[in-house]
């Protein structure tokens, strides 16, 4: 981490601090950054937020790991041939248009008021954009690379296995990485507006209709960094694999 | 002597553009022969086509016994053609790998090459860690490590300074007298012509015809000394005067 890069958190903290100080917003809705860390740090030294935070990441990892373990071979297998993707295109792009949350009344319908639909429906749409990130990637693979392998007399499955797969990579990590994103924006969402007694979202409509508002900001805080941590592990994965990205 | 490559009346156009038109040549087995001539005159296309990259608008060409696995082409663009994803060593194995040969037998190959080349490379560095010189002497070897009884070079020599372009030179043919390939060779100079092949090729502008062939008698193998003779300034002259009639000089 370079040094400048705290000049970000340090100048939001700022804001925050002289907003709440000058009274710009009601105290009540807007507490001090110094009150809602305080809180936050007690919160995870009771312990008395843990449990939330581990079921939420739970079923973001899980969701995710559904999305990779269906959404990857689809994708590499629909990028193999450009015809066989623009037939299922529509599709795609379709679902992955539509705010997934919008889905939610459907899957639990499926599912039921469980864990399960809310899993399902960030799998679901976490899975789409692993498969047009993935299946972009290998169609839109570097043809000199190809056309090289090819006339060194390479079967189709060995420039699969060879080339397109990490020819894909680089985009196939975005589409990961957007895909992790969105798996915890769905959880989240989803815990606030369904039965559940765990996970980050319902702690924050709680405190919310309970009106502990610094209670409310610690979590929604402890969101942002979950979020922003679980961006960074994957970037740190990234560069690991991709060692030749950018070269 | 045999003709392993035969081309009669090729015929190809892009949008119009005649580059090849009733076009022929004959290649000799286990000879370099160079193709020089002006930009656009279809060098490539030419290679391209015989390579099955492109497809032909009209005319016969037949490579004796074509085979892939016997057969390799160094590109131009040989940056976009290494993997960066596997090692130095990784990248001269693919063509091994790709005709299933066993870890002991590549490792072995690989090795011999190495030794042919005896350029100083970290073998578990990966290309992009190379300059532009060392990445076409990796693509070189790369196509040169399935002994090809057929070999064609574009450009081969662009990236490199004089000292890495004469000792590839002579690694060059160093692997050729080992294992007499048929070469086929292009290059926008002269000098590099004349050091490495036993015929020359002019080629005329768009569309292409073969001006003169010209016959290399200088005896293998060439050393930087052979580029100081007469024998070698005669035939370079002679290219040039040839290539003096396509070039409005």
């Amino acid at each position: 981490m370079k040094r400048y890069n705290i000049i970000g958190p340090i100048l939001l903290i700022l804001v925050w601090a002289v907003a709440s100080q000058l009274q710009l917003v009601d105290k009540f809705f807007l507490p001090d950054p110094f009150t809602v860390i305080k809180k936050l740090i007690e919160l995870i030294e009771s312990g008395a937020i843990l449990g939330d935070l581990f079921s939420t990441l739970g079923r973001v990892i899980l969701s995710f790991i559904i999305a990779l373990v269906i959404g990857l071979p689809l994708g590499l297998f629909l990028g193999r041939s450009e015809k066989i993707y623009r037939s299922v295109e529509f599709i795609i792009d379709f679902f992955r248009s539509t705010p997934a949350t919008a889905l939610f009344p459907l899957f639990l319908l499926v599912f039921g008021i469980t864990d399960k639909s809310k899993i399902a429906v960030a799998a679901f749409a976490s899975m789409l954009i692993i498969i047009f990130n993935t299946a972009y990637g290998v169609m839109h693979a570097k043809k000199s690379r190809v056309l090289a392998a090819q006339i060194m007399g390479a079967t189709k499955a060995q420039i699969f296995r060879w080339i397109l797969f990490w020819e894909s990579l680089p985009q196939t990590f975005i589409g990961l990485r957007s895909a992790i994103s969105l798996s915890l924006v769905v959880i989240i969402v989803t815990e606030m507006f369904i039965g559940t007694t765990s996970g980050l979202g319902r702690k924050i409509i709680d405190s919310q209709i309970t009106y502990e508002i610094s209670t409310m900001y610690a979590v929604i805080l402890l969101t942002g960094i979950l979020g922003y941590l679980l961006n960074l592990l994957f970037l740190a994965v990234e560069k690991r694999v991709l060692h030749w990205s950018g070269k | 002597m045999n003709t392993v490559i035969s081309v009669q009346n090729l015929k190809k156009s892009f949008n119009n553009t005649k580059v090849l038109e009733d076009f022929s040549i004959e290649v000799d087995q286990g000879k370099i022969t160079a193709i020089f001539g002006p930009n656009g005159s279809g060098k490539s296309t030419l290679l391209n086509i015989l390579s099955g990259i492109i497809q032909k608008d009209g005319g016969n060409f037949r490579i004796e016994n074509f085979n892939h696995f016997e057969f390799s082409y160094i590109f131009q663009n040989y940056r976009e053609s290494l993997l960066p994803w596997r090692t130095n060593f990784e990248n001269v194995a693919l063509p091994l790998e790709i005709q299933n040969k066993s870890k002991q037998e590549i490792k072995q190959t690989v090795e011999e090459l190495q030794k042919l080349f005896d350029f100083k490379f970290n073998w578990e560095g990966y290309p992009y860690e190379l300059s532009g010189g060392q990445q076409q002497i990796l693509a070189f070897m790369r196509a040169l490590v399935t002994k090809p009884k057929v070999l064609f070079i574009d450009e081969p020599f662009s990236a490199l300074d004089y000292e890495n372009n004469l000792r590839l030179r002579e690694h060059l043919q160093k692997y050729y007298l080992k294992y007499t390939p048929t070469i086929l060779l292009i290059t926008h100079n002269i000098e590099e012509a004349v050091h490495l092949a036993e015929k020359i090729v002019v080629f005329s502008k768009r569309p292409t015809r073969v001006i003169e062939t010209i016959e290399n008698p200088l005896p293998y193998p060439r050393t930087v000394q052979s580029l100081k003779t007469e024998e070698f300034h005669q035939v370079k002259d002679e290219v040039l005067s040839s290539f003096q009639k396509v070039a409005n000089l």
